[in-house]
């Protein structure tokens, strides 16, 4: 299927982001588009920079050159703007036993941060448990976070970006403690879903075997840089 | 009953339910160091006020807000850690108090202001103080209702909230903020050097009892008006520091709340042995 090629979802244009205190960057020189409405792979080795390029796609790093442009907004000017279409699955996710929320209140926060007070409607309630229920967790919705496995709070935390109902998907390492069948089930379900209602999926992993994703582009980095961007029938520009 | 002892209860309940909530949210949020700083920061311009002849909470209150305000754009600045700059004006502050403590009119540590600056009075709480609790009481039950949705995403994850579009750094102001004006309310009837056993201690006992996060705020708020108004009427049946009294309160309460939180454990863990599960 042709991709939409008028737009993008995100844009470098020689970007170079820095850690506070570094001399050398985490990322460098990158020029890169993604089209909107794709799946897109980045992979690569521990300390390639992809997790600092998802950051700096949402201004959670300050790029030091070049320009970002992601939804259409020009990053971190108007990060708040594209924070608010897009969903974030962060690497380190996993929390202490002690973690006063329950499942539910975990998924619930992610639509209260594009509410204005932060309350929720009946309807996003609904969201909320149909998000639950799409990763299988609606039976665990009032455990406490923290009692859950890592497996479990990965699947919350999907849920929870899945509930947003994003324009801009960005996982990092998403299936990291997730099982075989529920991995199965995100990719060949769950995924085509998201991509048919518009959103743009970019996943982070540093796994060599990545067959079992149907990506629409792979982005390779290492050291910090790009090094290759293989692309089926979209035009992605490196 | 006298006046005095009906207004420091009802004072205590209000100071100690305000400073145990903000003392959960402080402490969740990684603020506690910030928290320090501007408790000092409030002692040091309670201290000015006593050179200056001016109103103790007045100044207290604009010390301690100011410090809440600057310490981030004053940490960025340095590009040092909050911490590390909040440590770093707690030691101005102590500087400052020590000096103004001095340069006070009067025998330096004699004063009935001094003594109520150090380690607090119950005759600082008067209808207008305790007008002032109330209005701050209101204030901060009103912030976490309205806004609790995107307040608790910032207690879960600061990072996550952050992603999700949720001006962390402006929540967090305003949180500084109310815990300034909190430690300068509280600061008058527990003193300087005490303040945290009223911040703290609530904060410590309540998760001995609670597992949610808005039960954690709740029941600190709870024990917190329990200690104060109990080391309130200690000291005002024993004639002894008021902070002093509302520290040993709290450290009860704390000790007390452990021993029933441990007590339910076993118990439970008993009841699953002998149903052999």
């Amino acid at each position: 299927m042709e991709k939409n090629l008028e737009c993008y979802a995100v844009e470098f244009e020689a970007v170079s982001t820095y850690y506070y205190g570094e001399r050398r960057p985490a990322i460098r020189d990158i020029t890169l588009r993604i089209p909107a409405g794709v799946l897109a792979l980045i992979v690569g080795p521990n300390g390639a920079g992809k997790t600092t390029l998802l950051e700096t796609i949402l201004g959670l790093l300050r790029p030091r050159n070049g320009r970002v442009v992601t939804l259409g907004y020009e990053i971190p000017r108007m990060a708040s703007r594209a924070r608010a279409l897009s969903s974030y699955l962060p690497q380190d996710f996993m929390k202490p036993p002690a973690e006063p929320f329950t499942a539910r209140e975990v998924v619930a926060m992610g639509l209260a941060s594009n509410n204005p007070a932060g309350r929720l409607s009946e309807g996003d309630w609904k969201r909320v448990d149909r998000a639950l229920e799409m990763l299988g967790m609606l039976e665990y919705a009032d455990k406490p976070f923290g009692k859950l496995s890592g497996g479990q709070q990965q699947k919350v935390l999907l849920a929870r970006a899945i509930a947003r109902e994003p324009k801009l998907l960005l996982l990092d390492e998403p299936f990291s403690a997730i099982d075989q069948e529920t991995r199965s089930h995100i990719v060949s379900e769950i995924f085509p879903s998201l991509l048919e209602d518009g959103c743009t999926i970019l996943l982070v992993s540093h796994e060599l075997d990545h067959s079992h994703i149907d990506a629409d582009m792979i982005i390779r980095m290492a050291d910090g840089r790009i090094e290759r961007v293989i692309a089926r029938d979209v035009h992605a520009i490196h | 009953m006298s006046m005095l002892f009906i207004n420091s209860i009802i004072g205590g309940v209000f100071a100690g339910g305000l400073c145990g909530a903000v003392g959960a949210l402080c402490g969740r949020l990684k603020l506690m160091t910030m928290a320090f700083s501007m408790a000092h920061a409030a002692l040091a311009g309670s201290a000015l006020a006593l050179v200056l002849g001016a109103d103790m909470t007045s100044l207290a209150m604009l010390f301690a807000i100011m410090t809440a305000i600057m310490l981030g754009p004053l940490a960025d600045y340095l590009g040092v850690s909050l911490d590390l700059i909040s440590m770093t004006l707690f030691s101005l502050y102590n500087a400052l108090t020590f000096i103004f403590i001095i340069s006070a009119p009067g025998p330096a540590l004699m004063t009935e202001s001094i003594g109520q600056l150090l380690w607090g009075s119950i005759l600082a709480i008067r209808p207008t103080y305790i007008a002032y609790l109330l209005t701050a009481s209101i204030i901060i039950i009103a912030f976490l209702a309205i806004f609790w949705g995107k307040i608790s995403s910032i207690l879960f994850d600061i990072k996550l909230a952050e992603a999700e579009g949720v001006n962390v750094k402006a929540y967090k102001y305003v949180i500084l903020v109310i815990a300034g004006a909190t430690i300068t309310l509280a600061l008058r009837i527990t003193g300087g050097f005490l303040v945290f056993s009223l911040l703290y201690v609530p904060a410590a006992a309540s998760l001995q009892l609670q597992a949610s996060m808005k039960g954690i705020i709740a029941s600190s708020w709870i024990i917190g008006s329990a200690s104060a108004s109990m080391g309130l009427a200690m000291s005002f049946l024993y004639d002894l520091p008021a902070g002093s009294c509302i520290t040993i309160a709290a450290l009860i309460l704390l000790a007390s709340a452990s021993a029933y939180s441990k007590l339910g454990a076993s118990l439970a863990s008993g009841r699953r042995q002998s149903w052999g599960t």
